[in-house]
């Protein structure tokens, strides 16, 4: 690819300015449906921006006997991290980044977010932050193996680690969520949890730990780990789409070359779309589970479904080959 | 992880009101609870022996927020008691409507709060949209949606004419239907039940002996309800039923609170259609006669006692007021001991906590001799002792 | 209806044998008047006796001579037992109840800090509702009680500054 159009694609679109403006879309979708569920009016479309804008030029305050560099570092990292993991996600086509083994690292990238917020909750020293960072680090090590389990299926299936192989091959046959159901509702389990949105907003849980590892963030690391957060729903929902719903494309051909890539990234919006809804639905829907209830739901229900779901998968293989 | 003191209030998001956990935790499980209520004392008490009747019912309506009409409620009673005088039966109907209507806005707001608590806000937005019908109608009825001005020594100061009593009938049903819906809701919503079944709970043994009153007390079996056992206002001629529940958990006390919501649509629907003509207030005496009343009411939160002395003056003497929240206050910080630190807003939200009331005066502390007397696990056992040692209680 | 008809007068009068006088105020009123170091001796007879499982309050009156304590208790009859005793304001003190009634403890603690009632047997007679630098040795509900002008209640003086 030309270097000038990486870098279009990187900065401008589908890259960080359009993953920017979708993440606080998204925001917005997923804040206008809770608030209709709640028969609320729920906030107009600029208030996430709006929200946005204020949080960057509130006060900064970093806590007293906090290092400032690294609870400065921490969100960028995070911000950083997620906005890099986008760009191996198909969005209009195949990314051009596209590498073996991409999934890995996009799954690794999305990762880092939780290790992050659990790091500013450890070194926040107040005791909301601290609990909350731990309650973090205990979600991970729950949600993770089931997720990371539920969305190797997939690529057992099309024999390929790089996510665009895993569409090119959904295209060619049909899509994975067709028989892969389990490890697709495993994964949107798993990505509820890894955003942290009830029932799994533990670490936050407002009325026990008034906000968590957020507790001591404000002004522009605020913002910033929102916009992370909301970028990870985004990147989480795409991946999914991209996964087991086929990504960015069509199933039939459309003539000319330009309209199917369009027609590909109406479909990417779509599905993304039906991802939050999906999950927003859930959010309203539940109240908030106990850690040691979730981790009872994590390690017997979810894990034993997802290594299920892979079993099933690998069995499949092997019968298609012989 | 060694134990870490967990500040909860004075601000704090679980409770909007003026208290101070210190949670002791380990991990994720309370070691103990360490309380302190007294952010509020206003000297009510005090205030009230400085009064004469008619304008310390003003100030007893602003004991609390939610409760206004029960401590007007229980202490016009007690005054009429040692006066000698009977309010008309319309009054009287007139303030059960009111206090039922209370208790339905109380009992809405607390499903809402304990979603709340649980992180379930739609249950929280969808109780506290309908609590609004309850409020619109304590508007109608009584020119104000809270601190109603209702109550007065002798009756009541207001009438309900009959199109009031009309548009009010035709609010309840729809009500009834909605309240319908949450009991069925909180009775199959899988993290509800998994956060309400099995926290907080007391036998009936210990519900008795640690003193818990309404709600609480009633989920644990003990079948305690003034408004039948020393019926006042009125009550004794309206049909009603005792709701209990043998669960004595968080759930249990829900479902209690969700029965009495219907029992209270059932009561005011009753007393709508049956309001007698006739006057809704006498001309009492400015002063009273010596006298001692011990006056029991049923407020939302359980039995509150308003305690009155008279001394042929129009003054009372002296007014000493036990609110439904201190007496439950015990139990809560007993049965923490041992459970989860996410537990914590939903037990103390569930005996529905007024700590406006409750601080106006006092506070706390738990469990005596109950170690001796009950086997509790061991965790129970050490902070129970923990508590002996560290305040001496 | 779950349980016993009313108390009779006759029966706490039977109860509280050699104890003191009982009265009736209304129908399910009924009071006993006992000496201070007999109210242990009434709770228990109370309890055992005539069946009383709820206190209702730890009721308390200074009338300008004595201190008035009402410990109203009822059960399972429905019927308020009150258990009335006289304290006189220079020594009042009267021995804890907290260990036959637990939830006695909390109003003993609250009674102690507005009227100054020792408990005598009490674990942890601490403040409790009043702030901090109130004044150690002033109850706010006696009676007799009046701000000092150079004293700070709550952080203010009686002036307000």
């Amino acid at each position: 690819m030309d270097p000038g159009w990486l870098v279009l694609y990187v900065f401008v679109f589908p890259g960080l300015l359009f993953l920017l403006a979708y993440a606080l879309f998204m925001e917005y979708v997923d804040r206008k449906l809770g608030a209709r569920i709640q028969n609320r009016v729920g906030p107009p479309f600029f208030q996430p921006f709006a929200d946005l804008v204020k949080l960057l030029a509130k006060e900064d305050i970093t806590p007293e006997d906090v290092d400032p560099p690294a609870m400065r570092a921490i969100p960028i990292l995070a911000f950083a991290a997620v906005a890099t993991a986008f760009l191996y996600v198909p969005v209009i086509g195949s990314s051009p980044l596209a590498f073996p083994g991409d999934l890995i690292v996009v799954l690794y990238l999305l990762t880092l977010p939780s290790i992050l917020l659990f790091l500013i909750g450890w070194i926040s020293r107040s005791v909301f932050s601290t609990l909350g960072g731990v309650r973090v680090a205990t979600q991970l090590f729950i949600y993770e193996v089931p997720f990371f389990l539920a969305l190797l299926g997939p690529a057992l299936a099309a024999g390929t680690w790089t996510i665009s192989g895993i569409v090119e091959w959904q295209r060619a046959n049909f899509w994975v969520v067709v028989f892969q159901p389990i490890g697709f509702i495993v994964a949107l389990i798993g990505l509820q949890a890894k955003l942290e949105r009830t029932p799994f907003d533990i670490p936050e849980a407002e009325t026990e730990l008034v906000a968590g590892p957020w507790t001591e963030l404000t002004g522009r690391k605020l913002a910033l780990m929102r916009l992370a957060v909301d970028m990870a729903l985004v990147t989480g929902a795409a991946l999914i789409a991209a996964l087991f719903l086929g990504g960015p494309s069509i199933p039939w051909v459309l003539e000319p070359g330009w309209l199917a890539t369009l027609a590909g990234f109406g479909s990417f919006l779509v599905k993304t779309l039906a991802i939050l809804f999906v999950l927003a639905v859930v959010r309203m829907a539940m109240g908030r589970v106990r850690i040691d209830q979730l981790n009872d739901f994590g390690w017997k229900y979810l894990a034993s479904a997802a290594i299920v779901q892979v079993l099933i998968v690998l069995f499949l293989n092997g019968a298609l080959i012989a | 992880m060694p134990e870490v003191v967990v500040p909860i209030g004075p601000y704090h998001p679980a409770l909007k009101e003026p208290v101070n956990f210190k949670v002791i935790a380990d991990g994720e499980i309370i070691v103990r609870l360490e309380l302190d209520l007294a952010y509020n004392h206003r000297g009510i008490e005090k205030a009230a022996e400085a009064r004469d009747f008619v304008r310390v019912v003003p100030l007893l309506e602003r004991v609390c927020g939610i409760c206004s009409h029960s401590h007007t409620t229980a202490f016009c009673k007690g005054i009429e008691e040692a006066m000698g005088v009977t309010v008309p039966p319309r009054g009287q109907l007139i303030r059960v409507i009111v206090a039922e209507l209370e208790r339905m806005h109380s009992h809405l707001l607390w499903l809402g709060v304990a979603g709340h608590e649980i992180g379930f806000n739609t249950l929280f937005m969808w109780t506290w949209r309908d609590r609004e019908v309850v409020q619109d109608m304590l508007e109608e009825l009584t020119g104000n949606r809270v601190n109603y001005g209702m109550n007065a020594v002798g009756g009541v100061r207001r009438d309900i004419e009959p199109p009031l009593v009309a548009r009010c009938l035709k609010r309840l049903s729809p009500l009834e239907e909605r309240i319908r819906k949450y009991a069925d809701m909180v009775r199959h919503e899988p993290t509800t039940l998994a956060r309400f079944q099995g926290v907080g709970r007391l036998t009936k043994e210990q519900a008795l002996a640690f003193g818990t009153v309404g709600p609480t007390a009633r989920a644990s079996s003990v079948d305690y309800d003034i408004r039948r056992d020393d019926p006042y206002i009125g009550y004794a001629d309206i049909p009603f039923d005792v709701v209990t529940d043998g669960q004595g958990d968080v759930f249990g006390r829900t479902l209690v609170r969700i029965g009495e919501l219907l029992q209270s649509v059932r009561i005011v629907r009753y007393a709508l259609e049956n309001l007698p003509p006739g006057p809704v207030r006498v001309n009492t005496p400015r002063g009273a006669p010596k006298a001692e009343v011990l006056s029991r009411y049923e407020a939302p939160r359980g039995e509150l006692a308003h305690f009155i002395r008279t001394n042929n003056t129009d003054k009372v003497e002296r007014l000493d007021i036990r609110t439904p929240t201190l007496a439950n206050w015990t139990s809560v910080a007993v049965s923490l001991v041992g459970s989860n630190l996410a537990d914590i807003p939903v037990v103390v939200a569930a005996i529905d906590p007024c700590l406006s009331c409750t601080s106006r005066i006092t506070i706390v502390d738990p469990g005596r001799r109950q170690t001796s007397v009950m086997s509790w696990d061991e965790l129970r056992a050490h902070g129970i002792d923990f508590y002996r040692r560290k305040e001496g209680v | 209806m779950t349980n016993a008809s009313p108390l009779a007068a006759e029966d706490v009068m039977k109860a509280m044998e050699g104890l003191g006088s009982v009265d009736r105020a209304r129908t399910n009123r009924l009071r006993v008047i006992v000496s201070p170091e007999r109210v242990r001796e009434a709770i228990l007879r109370a309890q055992g006796s005539l069946g009383c499982d709820h206190v209702i309050q730890i009721g308390i009156v200074d009338n300008g001579r004595v201190f008035e304590l009402h410990y109203h208790l009822t059960g399972p009859h429905r019927t308020v037992v009150t258990i009335k005793t006289e304290l006189p304001r220079d020594d009042a003190r009267i021995a804890s109840s907290h260990d036959l009634l637990p939830p006695a403890g909390i109003y003993e603690r609250q009674i102690h800090d507005l009227f100054g009632i020792v408990f005598e047997g009490h674990p942890n007679l601490q403040r409790l509702i009043l702030t901090e630098d109130w004044p150690e040795d002033e109850y706010p509900l006696r009676k007799d009680w009046t701000m000092r002008p150079d004293r700070r209640y709550g952080g203010s003086t009686p002036e307000g500054t």
